[in-house]
Parts: C-alpha cells; sequence; structure tokens
C-alpha cells in the first residue's frame, strides 16, 4: 500500500472506530471489557 | 522488504484502533455524572449528600461497586467497597507496578495528600476523607469482606493472611472512608 493509500485507510479506520463508539449501541461495551480484561492479565 | 512494509502497515493499524478507541471513551466518558467500568466520568452531580451522624457502613455489604469522585481532580470512578467493624474500606490493587500505578493513579494521588472526596452510594453521596491503612488487626476484616465479595467467596484464615500480606506489602493498597471532621 502505497503512503498515501495508507494515511487514507488509517483516517478512514480511526473514523469508524470513533462513530461506531459513539453512535453503535455495544460497540463502547465491548472495547471497554477487551481492554478490562487485558488490564487485569497484565497488571500484575 | 515489501512484506516487512505490510507487516508494519498492519501493525500500525493494530495499534491505531485501540488508541483511538481508548481516546474517544475517555472523551465519551469524562463529563458524565459518574463514570463506567474503566474510564473515569465528570463529577458526581446527582444524588441527596448525606448529613446527619455516621452510617453504619456494614449496608455496604450488599454493594458491588461504588462512585468515588475525588475533590481535587472533578473525576470519578467505580470502585470496589469493603465493611469491617461499622467502618468502610476501598481498594486499589495492582500497585506494585508501573502498569497498576498508571491505571490507579488516584490512589498514589490520594496517598500524596489529596485525599478528600466523595462517593456516591445509590442515590445518596457521602463526603470523606480517604486515609490509607497499611497495618493493622482492622485488615483481617477488610480482607475477609475482600475475598466474600470479590476473590470468590470462600474465606479461610490462609486467604485473609494472604489478601492481609498483600496489603501490608503494598501490592493493594486500602483506603478507609473516613469522616471528613
Amino acid at each position: 500500500m502505497k503512503a498515501k493509500t495508507y494515511l487514507i485507510t488509517c483516517v478512514a479506520v480511526a473514523a469508524a472506530t470513533v462513530l461506531g463508539i459513539l453512535f453503535v449501541p455495544g460497540i463502547a461495551e465491548i472495547f471497554e471489557t477487551v481492554l478490562l480484561v487485558f488490564l487485569m492479565t497484565n497488571a500484575r | 522488504m515489501k512484506i516487512v512494509k505490510i507487516i508494519l502497515q498492519i501493525l500500525g493499524i493494530l495499534v491505531l484502533i485501540p488508541a483511538v478507541a481508548m481516546a474517544t471513551l475517555r472523551f465519551e466518558k469524562s463529563d458524565g455524572d459518574g463514570p463506567s467500568i474503566i474510564f473515569p466520568g465528570g463529577a458526581l452531580v446527582s444524588g441527596e449528600l448525606h448529613t446527619g451522624p455516621e452510617p453504619d457502613w456494614s449496608f455496604t455489604a450488599d454493594v458491588d461497586t461504588i462512585e468515588l469522585e475525588l475533590d481535587d481532580a472533578d473525576t470519578s470512578r467505580l470502585i470496589w467497597i469493603m465493611d469491617a467493624e461499622g467502618r468502610a474500606f476501598i481498594a486499589s490493587g495492582y500497585m506494585d507496578n508501573f502498569l497498576g500505578r498508571l491505571w490507579k493513579h488516584w490512589a498514589v494521588d490520594v496517598d500524596a495528600g489529596a485525599d478528600l472526596a466523595v462517593v456516591r452510594i445509590g442515590d445518596t453521596r457521602y463526603e470523606r476523607r480517604l486515609v490509607r491503612i497499611r497495618k493493622g488487626d482492622i485488615l483481617d476484616g477488610v480482607a475477609a469482606s475482600l475475598i466474600r465479595k470479590y476473590a470468590g467467596g470462600n474465606v479461610t484464615p490462609q486467604g485473609i493472611a494472604g489478601m492481609r500480606a498483600a496489603i501490608e506489602s503494598g501490592s493493594t493498597w486500602i483506603f478507609e472512608l473516613a469522616p471528613r471532621s
């Protein structure tokens, strides 16, 4: 992937992530649960 | 060389997604009336402020989590609560490593002196002072409550001793929800 295409892809992925968390019910909870499991597993 | 570039690009996106997600979640929760499981919320606004005599905190035996707001930060978080001898305590675990202290930086702030707090339990807010308990027999009761509520419920002398050792070694920090005056 060329640099310009890659940057556009990154922006699109970031925008989709933000919009998903803000507007799709359940997405925020899924991210938070995954993060909680990660912290409980690794913060020891 | 091309395969390395592709791998790096994929890794970049895999790092980007959680980073953006965390930033978004933190922003989304930051001005709410109360926290989520991980991310701090804003100041605790709703709920009646408790006045009158000191409560018997044994009622918190049936409470899973409470909301804690530090006065200095105007942010709030969910936290476990333990009771022993009619007093109430909160815990901060994973405090013996960098990641834990980063995650639970509120406890570091309290230990450094930012000890005035408001807790919300149900629809009632209580103004408290957080006092770190490092030693003492009260820790047996706190450990028993911690095990009973959050660590499987099988309270044994060995379990209490192990939990108390974790507290006294600094791995788990315990704060009493003490009266302000």
